[in-house]
């Protein structure tokens, strides 16, 4: 988000997504801190390790509601095309994880990590734009 | 999709900031749609040609007609 200028709709995101994320590193350390000294069971364990997974959820609706409002059409085309270079990276991951999980070549994927490896990847594509524009010959 | 973007922006002396401002989108935009990196959409592409006071096909050539 920060390759490109603030306009509203790039403001509204950063005010919503970090908040969004300091409640999120919050919740994360209650929760773990929580579960391992109190040694809930059944529905509270379920609860408090559900709660940090609440904001990280709503961070995804953010996303969302930034490529609505985003006015600049051209930006909005590029986090985009980013966001399926991400989603093309997680699924690919995923899918040769599968397949040496089911030969027993590897452990259980930390399926938790899905979302940040998104992220990262969502970010690389964006990096990878910006070089891609420093690298293609101007008419 | 080639245009005559950059040449219609010199004639009047106009930065890609400041034709940028005038669209509404970022400096990038106008340097994409510019470079034939981007085209912009049918209302972008009325709203490039009526700031130009001209006809879309005036700032914009018709990939069919493409040399």
């Amino acid at each position: 988000m920060t390759a490109y200028p603030m306009n509203p709709a790039r403001r509204r995101f950063t005010w919503r997504f970090v908040p969004l994320m300091i409640g999120y590193s919050v919740l994360m350390v209650f929760s773990t801190g929580t579960i391992a000294s109190q040694h809930p069971a059944g529905s509270t364990l379920a609860m408090l390790a559900l709660l940090p997974a609440i904001p990280l959820v709503a961070t995804i609706a953010v996303l969302g509601l930034y490529l609505v409002e985003e006015t600049d059409e051209f930006v909005r085309h590029r986090h985009v095309v980013a966001m399926i270079w991400a989603v093309g990276a997680v699924l690919a991951v995923a899918t040769v994880w599968g397949f040496l999980r089911t030969a027993g070549a590897v452990d259980e994927p930390p399926v938790y990590l899905a979302y940040p490896f998104w992220c990262v990847c969502y970010a690389l594509a964006q990096g990878g734009q910006i070089v891609a524009d420093r690298l293609a010959v101007r008419p | 999709m080639n245009n005559r973007l950059k040449v219609l922006r010199a004639e009047r002396s106009w930065s890609q900031g400041d034709l940028a401002e005038a669209l509404e989108v970022s400096r990038q935009s106008v340097n994409a749609i510019e470079t034939g990196r981007y085209d912009p959409s049918l209302p972008l592409a009325f709203k490039i040609a009526e700031l130009f006071g001209l006809a879309i096909e005036d700032v914009f050539v018709s990939p069919s007609k493409e040399a």
